[in-house]
């Protein structure tokens, strides 16, 4: 096993040098937190912001380099939108405390849907606590919950802080597991946190070197996100691995052959409580978007067909391939790790596995069980 | 406050040149030109005081149609219309005349909407334009949209008449706007062999740009290997020949599937009058079966084909390749 020091995280950090304020949330503790560690930040204040006012924020002001810090008025917590039944989902919830982030990869859904241009913060985090103490109080129903679907989990704790504090409530959360996902190793807040990290899952993306590197921004390397799974897992988290999205390109098996070998120069198999894989798939507006804000990448010059779902995939007998591969490298190095598909069709599964969730209820309760908690609840 | 004047100008006091007011682009309407032809000019032309005679600011079509009926007629270009012109108004007032004007009576093209995009984002402050013209124009605020007028804008004539007649949608630009002149002039030699149009163009122009970044390579490549694939008789390109080829280049892995599934169907003897359709590009499990009859007699002679069929070899047409 490889062991280093804490990776450098500066390339990656976000440096906004303009905080927006939504008027009704200056005052709120998280604001004057972030505020007070940007001190050479230029401070707007602004109402409440609309798609209209946002729009126009976005000409005024760069979205690289200015943060949102504002209230969320809606639900906090989520259904993860996985699509029509046709493709198995996971049931995750999503803790939505923020949007948007600085990595910049070139594949990220979220260009095609976000109409606010820039990183946003939520700031009220007392609302969602108390809605989270709503829904955990239902018995006998657990709950895996993620805040990396709209934004990365850690790429802003250096500012927010908001891993301890979210610490802080799953911690000691019964029938809850948090679940942490990034391309960031900004894990300080994790490791130096000194109370109860209960069953909390800290989860990487990872990718082929090649595709991190042309296609994933300033996003760590996958060396330095493995480093830093490494040290988590010392501290006593559980490590979670995402291959999504998988890209079939020229040489895709020695480049996560090479992935794959290197988790394992880094953890061991006991050490993840699950890895899930996902081909590319976009919607197909995602793709025009894609090609104006990255117009060099070719990804979404491959074989792509129309899913079931609507959304553009792989032709299925390359994600035959692209699967059975990975799975195959995979169960070479941990051959009782969990692996699953991230919203991929039963035929898939049936192919590569030998066997397939019935239903997303199924899935679920299989991701469930991987949870010391689970057990807990269900006795 | 402003005035409109009517008054009577000559046409060699209007400046045909000027496009600061850039309403209008592509072929005149046929009805337009019968009616001036029957009636004359009913409606005036709004025009502006300008440096080298009368900008128009409305009407030009009309105007336009009324010099060709002139030139057509072989008549003194001194042959004099009646106008309105306008006094005391600013830019942005005149600006919003014209384009509410030409509104409440036609759409734009391609063109057009490109033009007019880019003269009012030199007029217009940034608010004014997204609040206000980029509505009017039905454009929506994404940097495509942007990138999609300025390319238009800088389009060879060749290329902008195509795109105010609808030959090409803006989808294609967007495809396009990132090509050399060479490539864009290949592609238009392309379009005139094959008259390929709009959406089939699209379709076209779409599957090169993934050739040409799958392999990267310039378009040129794919478009040359396609084209001479396709040339039928003469110097003619078959446009569906060209699709095809196309789609084998792009997608290898479902042509093969498709072509494995037919081969499976004939090695097993499947009932011809029986069709047999694997799911939409094989995503999903759902094989469609159907058949058509005329009688009792024919329904029953296709269900006892059908019955006849042995399950392990429904298994193996089926199978997922």
């Amino acid at each position: 096993m490889k062991s280093a020091g804490v990776p450098d995280y500066s390339r990656s950090l976000f440096r906004p040098n303009t905080v927006l304020v939504e008027d009704d949330a200056a005052g709120y503790p998280l604001t004057e937190s972030i505020l007070s560690r940007l001190p050479n930040a230029e401070v707007v204040v602004i109402k409440r912001p609309t798609s209209e006012s946002l729009t126009l924020l976005g000409r005024q002001f760069s979205s690289r380099t200015t943060l949102l810090l504002a209230l969320h008025r809606g639900r906090f917590l989520k259904a993860c939108p996985g699509t029509a039944e046709s493709y198995r989902c996971c049931l995750y919830q999503i803790l939505h405390l923020g949007l948007g982030c600085n990595i910049g990869c070139s594949y990220c859904v979220l260009q095609g849907y976000l109409n606010n241009p820039f990183i946003t913060q939520f700031v009220n985090l007392d609302d969602a606590f108390a809605e989270l103490d709503r829904e955990l109080e239902r018995p006998g129903v657990f709950y895996r919950i993620g805040t990396g679907e709209f934004t990365d989990s850690l790429f802003m704790d250096p500012l927010t802080d908001l891993a301890p504090r979210l610490l802080d409530y799953f911690g000691r959360s019964k029938n809850a597991v948090l679940e942490l996902k990034s391309k960031s190793v900004a894990i300080s807040g994790l490791l130096d946190y000194p109370g109860e990290i209960g069953e909390t899952v800290v989860s990487w993306s990872l990718n082929a070197p090649q595709v991190c590197a042309k296609e994933e921004g300033h996003a760590a390397t996958i060396e330095e996100r493995l480093t830093a799974a490494a040290l988590c897992r010392q501290r006593g988290y559980r490590i979670g691995l995402h291959f999504d999205p998988l890209l079939y390109f020229s040489g895709w098996q020695d480049e996560y052959r090479k992935t794959v070998a290197s988790i394992f120069d880094h953890l061991k198999g006991d050490d993840i409580i699950w890895i899930s894989i996902g081909a590319f798939r976009f919607m197909p507006q995602v793709k025009e978007e894609l090609r104006a804000n990255h117009p060099q990448t070719n990804i979404t010059a491959g074989e792509f067909i129309r899913g079931i779902d609507g959304k553009q995939r792989y032709f299925s007998a390359i994600r035959r391939q692209l699967y059975s591969f990975l799975v195959t490298e995979i169960k070479r190095y941990a051959p009782n790790v969990f692996i699953y598909f991230c919203m991929e069709d039963q035929y898939l599964w049936q192919d590569t596995f030998g066997f397939a969730p019935s239903d997303n209820q199924e899935l679920s309760h299989w991701l469930d069980k991987c949870c010391y908690r689970y057990s807990e609840v269900k006795s | 406050m402003y005035d409109i004047k009517i008054s009577s100008c000559s046409l060699s006091d209007i400046d045909f040149a000027d496009r600061t007011f850039p309403f209008s682009y592509g072929v005149l309407p046929v009805a337009l030109a019968t009616s001036i032809a029957k009636l004359g000019l009913l409606q005036p032309p709004l025009l502006v005081a300008g440096e080298n005679g009368y900008r128009i600011v409305c009407g030009r079509r009309r105007l336009e149609v009324v010099r060709n009926e002139a030139t057509r007629k072989v008549t003194d270009e001194s042959l004099a219309v009646n106008v309105c012109v306008a006094e005391n108004m600013s830019l942005p007032e005149l600006f919003r005349r014209a384009l509410w004007e030409n509104l409440a009576i036609r759409e734009f093209n391609l063109v057009e909407v490109a033009d007019i995009y880019m003269a009012a984002s030199e007029i217009f402050r940034v608010e004014e334009l997204e609040q206000e013209i980029m509505p009017a124009l039905k454009l929506p605020r994404r940097k495509r949209f942007q990138q999609r007028c300025q390319a238009i804008a800088g389009f060879p004539r060749q290329l902008r008449d195509l795109l105010a007649a609808g030959s090409i949608d803006g989808e294609t630009v967007d495809l396009i706007r990132e090509w050399s002149v060479e490539e864009r002039v290949a592609l238009l030699d392309l379009v005139a062999e094959s008259g390929l149009r709009r959406n089939k163009l699209r379709e076209v122009v779409s599957r090169l740009d993934d050739l040409a970044r799958r392999d990267q390579v310039s378009p040129l490549k794919p478009l040359s290997a396609a084209r001479k694939f396709a040339l039928g008789e003469g110097d003619s390109v078959n446009v569906e020949w060209l699709r095809s080829h196309l789609k084998t280049l792009l997608y290898p892995h479902l042509t093969a599937a498709q072509l494995e599934f037919a081969a499976r169907q004939e090695k097993f003897a499947w009932p011809a009058n029986l069709r047999l359709e694997p799911p939409p590009d094989f995503e999903g499990g759902k094989f469609r079966l159907s058949f058509t009859f005329t009688s009792s007699k024919e329904w029953e002679k296709s269900c006892d084909k059908l019955t006849s069929v042995a399950l392990e070899d429904i298994d193996e047409i089926c199978r997922r390749s």
